[in-house]
């Protein structure tokens, strides 16, 4: 099963794919949570808390940062940079934006 | 005054700016609102009917630079004279300007978001005040889609994913050329709540806005808060939030 939340700012996506995907675990299933959002919070809605939300290392910048291999997969990927939120739920962010430069809207 | 709306989806970023707006513009100020998010809004929260109201494709003409395609103001058309000709009139003589809401994958928003793009390079001058909504979240706020502003207001919940996305967005204060970045404490209901705000973000707060279901009632009738509660406690803080910023941004 893959699904996407999406829906309008304040809308509650992120609550939404939290508790479903902390339901999932719960029934058993082997979970991925990925945030899209470029203003990551989905782990603190997950119960990972602040600290531990806030220090996750996207995935795009892991593999900007070219200072380690390659990884050799994207099970590789979400083995390294993600974190285990509880019930199991295997979370990763995709890309954060972290300071300001000129772009697309 | 020239102040941009900032914060994480649902802070209440569109409700606080299009009753900022209607307050400066009912105390006489000439007041252009700024819509750039590509999900309707503002309109709603200003009291403005048409919610897409975005330039038009002929407001830009194509032209070649360095072998890329790339695009200006019609010939003959200022900012200024887009924001005459283009942006909606609303309640209490707001002018109103969007981005242009997204028609889906296969529609080019590319001229309408060019379109907006110049007009932000050539604003009317400082007989305007100017009030700008950004989407929700870092992205527009960190690329440059409030270079217009003199002041970001930074609207902040008391909750953690709120504060966290405050602290992020306090990296504008740090960038160049952003005079002054504040944050606006948002659906307080405890007494230590702006402190709570103060410490979780590192920014000053301007003021704080209390818990209102008006707000909430009048997002769910579609109507300006302004006009649906003008007595709601929510206004009377937007109005001290005017008041304040006043004192604090330079005279322009």
């Amino acid at each position: 099963m893959k699904i996407a939340v999406v829906g309008k700012g304040g809308s509650g996506k992120t609550t939404t794919a939290a508790v479903l995907a902390r339901t999932y675990a719960r029934r058993g299933h082997e979970t991925l949570a990925l945030d899209c959002d470029t203003n990551p919070n989905l782990g603190i809605s997950l119960g990972l808390g602040e600290d531990a939300t806030e220090a996750l290392v996207t995935v795009r910048d892991a593999l900007d940062a070219g200072e380690e291999e390659h990884a050799s997969s994207a099970d590789d990927l979400v083995e390294r940079f993600g974190a285990t939120a509880p019930d199991g739920v295997r979370l990763a962010v995709v890309s954060a934006i972290q300071n300001p430069e000129p772009g697309c809207p | 005054m020239r102040v941009a709306f900032v914060g994480k989806g649902g802070a209440g970023k569109s409700s606080l700016a299009g009753t900022f707006a209607r307050v400066l513009a009912a105390a006489g100020e000439q007041v252009l609102v700024l819509d750039s998010d590509p999900m309707p809004g503002l309109a709603l929260s200003l009291g403005v009917p048409s919610v897409d109201t975005g330039l038009p494709d002929d407001a830009v003409e194509e032209y070649q630079e360095g072998g890329r395609r790339r695009y200006r103001l019609r010939s003959g058309l200022t900012g200024q004279g887009a924001v005459e000709q283009y942006a909606v009139a609303g309640p209490d003589g707001v002018r109103f300007l969007q981005l242009g809401k997204a028609r889906g994958p296969r529609w080019d928003n590319s001229r309408p978001h060019w379109a907006f793009q110049r007009v932000l390079d050539d604003l009317p001058g400082d007989d305007w005040s100017i009030v700008g909504d950004l989407p929700g979240g870092t992205r527009q706020p960190f690329m440059t889609w409030g270079r217009y502003a003199r002041t970001y207001l930074v609207v902040v919940e008391p909750t953690p994913a709120s504060l966290l996305s405050g602290r992020r967005l306090a990296r504008l204060a740090a960038s160049r050329g952003t005079p002054q970045v504040l944050a606006v404490a948002n659906k307080m209901r405890q007494p230590d709540d702006p402190d709570r705000v103060a410490a979780g973000t590192g920014l000053d707060v301007l003021g704080a806005v209390p818990f209102d279901p008006a707000v909430a009632e009048a997002d769910r009738q579609g109507r300006a808060l302004l006009d649906a509660e003008p007595a709601a406690p929510a206004v009377a803080a937007v109005r001290s939030l005017v008041e304040a910023l006043r004192s604090r941004e330079a005279p322009s």
